[in-house]
């Protein structure tokens, strides 16, 4: 028994070696190597805090994002879908009212489940063409988050600062403030969401947005409702979506109708570096996190390398044309893709 | 007992009727064989009877009770599985996921992935054991594929086990246990839809039979009260009675070869096929469809960039991977899936037919539009195409119209090397002659050699001077003079093994 | 297949199958302009129409990058035209620096420009075969980010060549010139499209790739090329704007990309590509420009414009966009 066990797990190891989620631990490693490097106070704790705090929103993002494109679908228009939480959340919350907070949050929560309904009948139901059906209910958003926030501005409640930083919130009480500074909210709000995933994939739903992206027809034979199964998928990125519009808010206390834009594009490269297939049905959620990791600590070393602001996107666009273009090149080489 | 009978099914796509008058009985603890050319309905009715479609008339009794299923998981409830031809595997699962998909065992809200596993590897065990089942289906080959798909249709003891010819990629090993478990789930008083190609494998396995041609079935035999005979089974997929035919010489063969060609292979369809053609024959090739004669056709036209082949023409090296090469060395083809590969569907008639000479290295940059109209003309009046205008769309015409578009398109080409994949496809009898007729006229005045591909033999048999039977991407068979009739062709194209 | 004979013969039938997307886009102009004036009045104006169709010359031509890139087919669509022109503007402002004299150097650069951009799109959508939607959604990125750069710590100097703001700003008595121009690409584009083989060629490669393959075209570079076209044209386009606006500054195109799209859509070209009309095109682009007006007029101003247009872009995506299950 312990000799064939021991062969079994020689060859497991080798086999893991060659799969792409090797080279993404590598990849991670090497460039939180040089960002320790250039950054000299790297290992303090402010440092590690400030960073996770940059780094939760594209997490976030790419998180969800991971999900619709495994499910066989894009969401163009998670950056709109951002803009359009914040733009809520600071429209329903009045400065001196604290519950007014609650009251966002649920408001909130339910817009952000409405768009994804929205992109799921899209995609699911009516069966359009994902990339030009979000890049249309994109500016659907940016519509509605207009009309709410013309101009960046609007309120937040005192307490709505837990969700970046606990200390900052006057009226949160004592434990939660000394657990604030040990864990800051962008790390708790980023385990939240792998929780939630963890639980999803436990259930035959996380299954099925892997079969219904792998192969729709397959899985409609199979008896699985893929529109329903591809609803889901976009209902979920909407509650990634919805996390990170909370800590935005949480942080910035206002509302901006423009703000998401660029970061729709950071997080389907993120993704697709993380090891997720454009074509669906194959990727981890957990390493579109990595992906998103990697994608961030690229941008901070080239803000240490005193790259001047202005290049930055510049030099980020050509690095997610070559992430993509790579992963490509490298999934077509890899014969055993075969459906 | 009888456990399944469908009365007068109907079934049509678009237009075109796939399934005209379906009837058919089962039997509990039997196995009904399916037997029939492609195109002849039985794949479709079985599709309608596992729910993937619905039937646009007749009934299905099942159990004694009259069923209508919207989609194949209430027939899978019901009872009824299916193992499809063309795989209903996932890729990216596993061998395990992909047999209990959509029917997984749940602890509550989660997934008991213990218990599924279980289930999969007692049954894979009996089919095909060692499999890992923890490997993704897209690392298998296609006979364990093939199994898994199988494994996951009997997974939920249906009481009808549809196989949708579950052979067609298996090894004779295979195949064989593969019966030895059919066998044990009759006794267990499973009733079983079985079709396969393979006539050997049918009388083998089946204990009945049932016979579809053009749609509806046309008998059913039972082997325990009327026996086994091949050649009444064969006379029935075919529908021929017997005829005499005259073998009449239509061309001058001499004895140049105008095209060799070696080796060719292509992935999983064709495997070393070694021919030549002679200058001014008509090269036929036959055999069931499917069985890599349209790949065949589609690499001597260059369509394939990874062929491996050495292709010599008059004597000259040449290289098949472009069908702008092709072209240019004189080799046309007209292709066999109009309305994938042969027609612009939503363009006119005459932006049709002109097209192919947009595609030559020296063509003007402005289309001479009257010169090209008044050939567009004549190529309607040869072919007596019907349409109201040259400017119509092509989807309005009728389908052996449309297919006479894509045969008068390359009539202005000099071809050395004639390839017509199925050009009659879709044409009714009469103007079948007709078409022929010019295309023969075609080819003496150019003299032309030609490859022919016909899915009706009559064709083959008319009009061929040799005959290549093909049989799962190989050359089987070579028939020339009086060998070429029904009875030699079918024999060759089913009976081997 | 009998559905054909019977009224396929009537010539008033006939005309309307052909045309049937050109007049249905016709109609919805008119409608708007009569809900115009009902509800604003002095909407049908004849300097509102001909204001509209100025500022709908531009989303015309845009239309026409969006054009050529989606009838050849694969999913074609090119989301970098806005920013390709910005950034031709902002190159080439200080170069004409107010003057005629360096007109040609820019004309030459704004080529060049375009060639590169739509090189580099073509390349990567069909011979890496990346999906045109997210490479030039990236390439926006990168121009602008380009952009960024050369404007960084300097004001963007210059103005346009006085011949450009005559082309683009001015009028010959009531009609602006810009119309003429529209008209004299139009009858270019036409002509192009249906009377050579480079059109039928187009054509032919977004309706079925496969029948054009086998025909002996090579459909990689026909794509290809219709990328390099539009980026040509998206950055002569630039030198219009810089001429329209008298001066260049960051953000100059990139609102034109959502209607460029929404233009072809509504003026019936399929997305899917293989056939399609540039007048309905130009028709759609006035419908939108009208819708916009008119949104305006209604004081709902920028956020109902965006709002307007997804809802508007994704009605027409259910109409005449959908995928049928293939089993």
């Amino acid at each position: 028994m312990n000799k064939s066990s021991k062969a079994v797990s020689n060859s497991a190891f080798h086999k893991f070696i060659y799969k792409p989620e090797f080279s993404i631990l590598i990849i991670l490693i090497i460039m939180l190597t040089i960002t320790a490097i250039l950054q000299k106070n790297f290992f303090e704790a402010k440092s590690i805090v400030r960073n996770i705090n940059a780094f939760t929103p594209l997490i976030l993002l790419t998180m969800g994002q991971a999900v619709v494109i495994i499910s066989g679908g894009l969401d163009l228009s998670a950056g709109s879908t951002l803009s359009l939480l914040t733009c809520v959340l600071t429209f329903v919350m009045k400065k001196g009212e604290p519950v007014t907070g609650v009251y966002a949050i649920i408001i909130a929560f339910a817009v952000a489940v409405l768009v994804g309904i929205i992109n799921g009948i899209g995609i699911g139901y009516l069966r359009l063409p994902p990339l030009i059906a979000t890049f249309a209910t994109s500016f659907m958003w940016l519509g509605a988050a207009l009309f709410l926030r013309p101009t960046p501005g609007g309120e937040s409640v005192e307490w709505f600062k837990m969700f970046y930083n606990i200390s900052g919130a006057k009226n949160a009480p004592e434990f939660l403030k000394i657990f604030g500074t040990i864990v800051p909210p962008g790390l708790i709000l980023v385990i939240l969401g792998c929780v939630f995933w963890f639980v999803v994939t436990k259930t035959k739903i996380g299954r099925y947005i892997y079969a219904v992206g792998s192969n729709n027809d397959s899985a409609y034979v199979s008896g699985i409702n893929t529109a329903k199964i591809q609803m889901t998928a976009c209902i979920i990125n909407s509650l990634f979506i919805f996390l990170a519009a909370l800590f935005f808010v949480g942080q910035s206390q206002c509302g901006d109708a423009r703000m998401g834009g660029p970061l729709v594009l950071r997080a389907i490269a993120s993704a697709v570096v993380g090891g997720i297939a454009l074509t669906g049905g194959r990727g981890s959620v957990y390493f579109a996190l990595v992906g998103a990791l990697i994608l961030s600590l690229v941008s901070k070393i080239i803000f240490f390398l005193n790259v001047p602001n202005a290049y930055q996107t510049l030099v980020s666009g050509v690095i997610i044309i070559i992430a993509i273009a790579s992963t490509q090149v490298y999934t077509s080489y890899n014969k055993g893709a075969m459906r | 007992m009888t456990i399944l009978e469908t009365k007068n099914i109907k079934k049509c796509f678009g237009g075109v009727v796939a399934v005209s008058n379906g009837n058919l009985k089962c039997q509990k603890g039997k196995i009904t064989g399916l037997l029939g050319a492609n195109g002849s309905g039985k794949s479709t009715i079985s599709k309608i009877i596992s729910g993937v479609y619905g039937a646009d008339a007749g009934e299905i009794i099942f159990n004694g009770k009259s069923i209508k299923y919207k989609n194949p998981n209430e027939a899978r409830k019901a009872g009824i599985a299916m193992a499809f031809q063309n795989l209903s595997l996932v890729g990216d699962l596993t061998v395990w996921e992909n047999i209990v998909l959509g029917v997984e065992d749940k602890k509550g809200l989660f997934l008991n992935n213990e218990i599924s596993k279980e289930k999969s590897k007692a049954i894979i065990d009996q089919l095909l054991p060692g499999l890992d089942i923890n490997k993704k289906v897209y690392e298998l080959n296609s006979g364990e594929k093939q199994i898994v798909e199988i494994v996951k249709a009997i997974l939920e003891e249906p009481k009808l086990l549809i196989l949708d010819e579950p052979t067609s990629a298996l090894e004779m090993a295979q195949v064989k246990s593969l019966f030895s478990y059919m066998r044990i789930l009759a006794k267990k008083g499973v009733a079983m839809i079985f079709t396969s190609h393979r006539l050997w494998e049918v009388m083998e396995i089946c204990d009945d039979i049932i016979i579809f041609r053009n749609g509806e079935n046309v008998t059913s035999i039972d082997f325990n009260k009327d026996g086994k005979d091949p050649e009444k089974i064969i006379k029935y997929i075919t529908g021929e009675t017997q005829k005499l035919k005259v073998k009449k010489n239509h061309n001058e063969i001499t004895e140049e070869t105008v095209l060799s060609i070696k080796g060719l292979t292509y992935g999983k369809f064709l495997k070393d096929v070694t021919f030549k053609l002679k200058k001014g024959e008509i090269l036929g090739i036959g055999g069931l469809t499917g069985q890599g004669q349209l790949e065949l056709m589609l690499s001597l036209a260059g369509n394939y960039p990874d062929v491996r082949c050495d292709v010599e023409i008059n004597g000259k090296k040449i290289k098949l991977n472009r069908p702008a090469n092709a072209i240019s060395n004189g080799i046309i083809l007209v292709p066999g899936d109009r309305q994938r590969e042969g027609l612009f569907l939503s363009h006119s008639v005459f932006t049709n037919t002109i097209f192919p000479k947009l595609g030559l290295k020296y063509h003007s940059l402005f289309i001479p539009h009257k010169k090209y109209r008044k050939e567009c003309e004549q190529v309607i009046d040869a072919l007596s195409i019907k349409t109201y205008s040259m400017d119509a769309p092509v989807s309005s015409l009728s389908g052996g119209n449309q297919q006479k578009v894509v045969v008068g398109k390359w009539f202005s080409f000099d071809a050395t090397v004639l390839l017509l994949a199925d050009p009659a496809k879709g044409v009714d009898v009469g103007a079948k002659i007709e078409l022929y007729q010019h295309i023969i006229n075609q080819v003496k005045e150019k003299k032309m050699s030609v490859i022919l591909y016909a899915s009706d033999s009559e064709e083959l048999i008319e009009y061929c001077d040799r005959l290549m039977i093909m049989y799962e991407g190989q050359i089987v068979a070579i028939l020339e003079g009086d060998d070429i009739k029904d009875e030699t062709i079918i024999a060759t194209s089913m009976c081997i093994r | 297949m009998d559905r054909v004979t019977i009224s396929q013969n009537n010539i008033a039938y006939r005309i309307y199958d052909r045309y049937k997307k050109l007049i249905i886009a016709l109609l919805l102009i008119i409608s708007l302009f009569v809900l115009g004036e009902v509800i604003v009045s002095n909407f049908l104006s004849l300097e509102q129409i001909l204001l509209t169709v100025k500022l709908a010359s531009f989303i015309a031509f845009f239309g026409l990058c969006q054009m050529i890139v989606i009838v050849s087919g694969g999913s074609g669509l090119d989301l970098s035209v806005g920013y390709t022109a910005t950034m031709t503007a902002v190159f080439t402002a200080s170069i004409m620096n107010g003057e005629n004299g360096n007109l040609w150097i820019a004309v030459l650069i704004a080529i060049s420009l375009g060639i590169m951009v739509g090189l580099v799109n073509g390349l990567l959508t069909s011979y890496v075969k990346l999906p045109p939607l997210i490479v030039t959604l990236a390439m926006a990125n990168i121009l602008q980010g380009g952009i960024d750069v050369y404007t960084a710590g300097r004001n963007i100097t210059g103005r346009p060549s006085p011949i450009l703001r005559i082309i683009a700003a001015k009028s010959t008595g009531i009609f602006p010139n810009i119309f003429f121009i529209l008209i004299i690409v139009t009858t270019i584009v036409m002509i192009i499209l249906y009377k050579t083989k480079w059109g039928a060629v187009l054509f032919g490669v977004g309706e079925n790739e496969t029948t054009a393959y086998l025909s002996g075209i090579n459909v990689k570079l026909v794509r290809c090329t219709a990328f390099i076209i539009s980026g040509i044209l998206a950055s002569l386009i630039g030198l219009l704007l810089i001429g329209n606006m008298g001066i260049a500054f960051k953000d100059m195109g990139s609102n034109y990309v959502l209607p460029s799209i929404a233009a072809v859509v509504v003026g019936g070209v399929p997305l899917m590509g293989g056939s399609g009309n540039y007048i309905g095109v130009i028709l759609g682009a006035i419908f939108l420009q009208t819708l916009t007006n008119l949104l305006v007029a209604l004081g709902w101003g920028d956020a109902g414009k965006w709002l307007g247009f997804g809802i508007l872009l994704f009605i027409l995506l259910i109409v005449y966009v959908r995928n049928r299950r293939s089993i």
